[in-house]
């Protein structure tokens, strides 16, 4: 949880992307507390009600789950979930503004396709 | 706890300072007042807490008017923005005694966070208030406001002159105390985009009127920056909230803000980009909209 905070989406968004981030990168294991609410508040000075939108959004997808009266814990399985839905997003998050930019370039799809083949990274 | 004003009027030698404003403000929630120099901020906020009488309308806490009434009043405190010069009782006053002051006044006052903030800021308790920088007269008014324990505590400018550190620290404080209390804030600011993370809805005065009352984020999400081919970006644009458009030759731009439901209308060639609050209130307040 050391990203900062940009302009591009809400708030509440980039805090739920966050925590999916650091669940993917091993920062924050299964059956492992997130922090609270309050916390994320402090860590990058925003509204609580804020922070608990975007934790709010996890627990929706069964990503968090919340154990009573000690906090919100990181999911059996969330790992995985994490990984399916934002390969089902890669089409929109990634393609799609890909192609806008090809096509107002006039690159064609084939010479696309050849550019991806040549890239090696 | 509620509090409400309704109608509020106040005139100053014939000119209307606030021009029927109405407001209500929830227990729990830290909210943001913004406006232009002038716009009536400091006027409303000395109204709600009965530090100045009203033209017209009224002021009540749970119903109750809170003017000349003790019990309301113990629940209100206004921290004001301490402007002294020569003439001002309070020039040759020191910090210790202006806390003092503040301690006998507030009910609720908390001795060892008053302690715990003098130590944090570092505030020279011995100085006059005359001698404190502008930074350090901020400070001042940041202890009274969070030692108060008061359920509404009202900030007016309390990070004017305050360095970028020492505003963070503010906001840090303002949600630990918040986080541990729950009690609401009111706290109007010019450096929009710094507080507009932590501000849970935000009120726009514009003269002398309110202007919008939103949640933060959603007035936010709700609004659109679109550039572009000036038929295209009115293509896009038609049938919107649009403010701010400004034409630059055959471009043209816009600040749009969409209801729920509503979206640009789609494939038009134009550049759509997220606004900050800060930008939002330059559009909304700036007086070039359509």
């Amino acid at each position: 949880m050391n990203e900062q905070l940009s302009d591009r989406t809400s708030i509440y968004l980039q805090i739920s992307e966050m925590i999916e981030t650091d669940i993917l990168r091993g920062v924050l294991l299964e059956e492992e507390q997130v922090p609270s609410t309050n916390e994320l508040a402090r860590l990058y000075t925003i509204n609580p009600a804020t922070a608990g939108k975007g934790v709010n959004l996890l627990v929706d997808q069964g990503i968090l789950y919340k154990k009573r009266g000690i906090g919100m814990f990181v999911a059996a399985g969330a790992r995985e979930k994490i990984l399916r839905k934002r390969r089902q997003a890669f089409v929109t998050t990634h393609i799609a503004p890909l192609l806008a930019e090809a096509r107002s370039l006039g690159i064609t799809r084939a010479e696309l396709i050849g550019m991806i083949k040549e890239e090696q990274s | 706890m509620k509090l409400t004003c309704q109608d509020i009027v106040k005139t100053y030698g014939g000119k209307n300072a606030l021009d029927g404003v109405s407001l209500t403000l929830e227990s729990g929630k830290i909210y943001g007042l913004i406006g232009r120099n002038g716009a009536g901020k400091t006027t409303l906020l000395s109204i709600l807490t009965a530090q100045n009488p009203a033209t017209a309308g009224s002021v009540t806490l749970d119903g109750a008017p809170v003017w000349e009434n003790r019990q309301a009043l113990d629940q209100l405190c206004f921290s004001r923005e301490l402007n002294i010069n020569a003439e001002s009782g309070l020039a040759s006053m020191k910090v210790k005694d202006y806390l003092r002051l503040a301690s006998v006044y507030y009910p609720h006052w908390d001795r060892a966070l008053e302690e715990r903030l003098v130590a944090l800021f570092d505030l020279p308790v011995k100085k006059k208030l005359q001698k404190l920088s502008k930074g350090m007269l901020s400070m001042v008014t940041i202890v009274v406001a969070m030692a108060s324990k008061a359920p509404f505590t009202f900030l007016d400018e309390p990070v004017a002159g305050l360095d970028v550190v020492a505003r963070e620290q503010f906001y840090q404080l303002l949600l630990e105390e918040y986080g541990q209390s729950g009690r609401t804030f009111l706290i109007s600011t010019h450096i929009i985009e710094e507080a507009a993370g932590v501000l849970e809805e935000v009120i726009i005065l514009h003269d002398g009127k309110v202007l919008t009352v939103a949640d933060t984020q959603e007035l936010v999400d709700s609004a659109r920056y679109v550039t572009g081919l000036a038929e295209e970006v009115d293509a896009a644009t038609a049938g919107l909230e649009v403010h701010h458009a400004a034409r630059t030759g055959r471009s043209k731009s816009a600040a749009v803000f969409l209801k729920p439901g509503q979206d640009l209308a789609p494939g038009h060639d134009v550049t759509v980009q997220p606004m900050n609050l800060q930008k939002i209130f330059v559009a909304l307040c700036s007086g070039e909209g359509e």
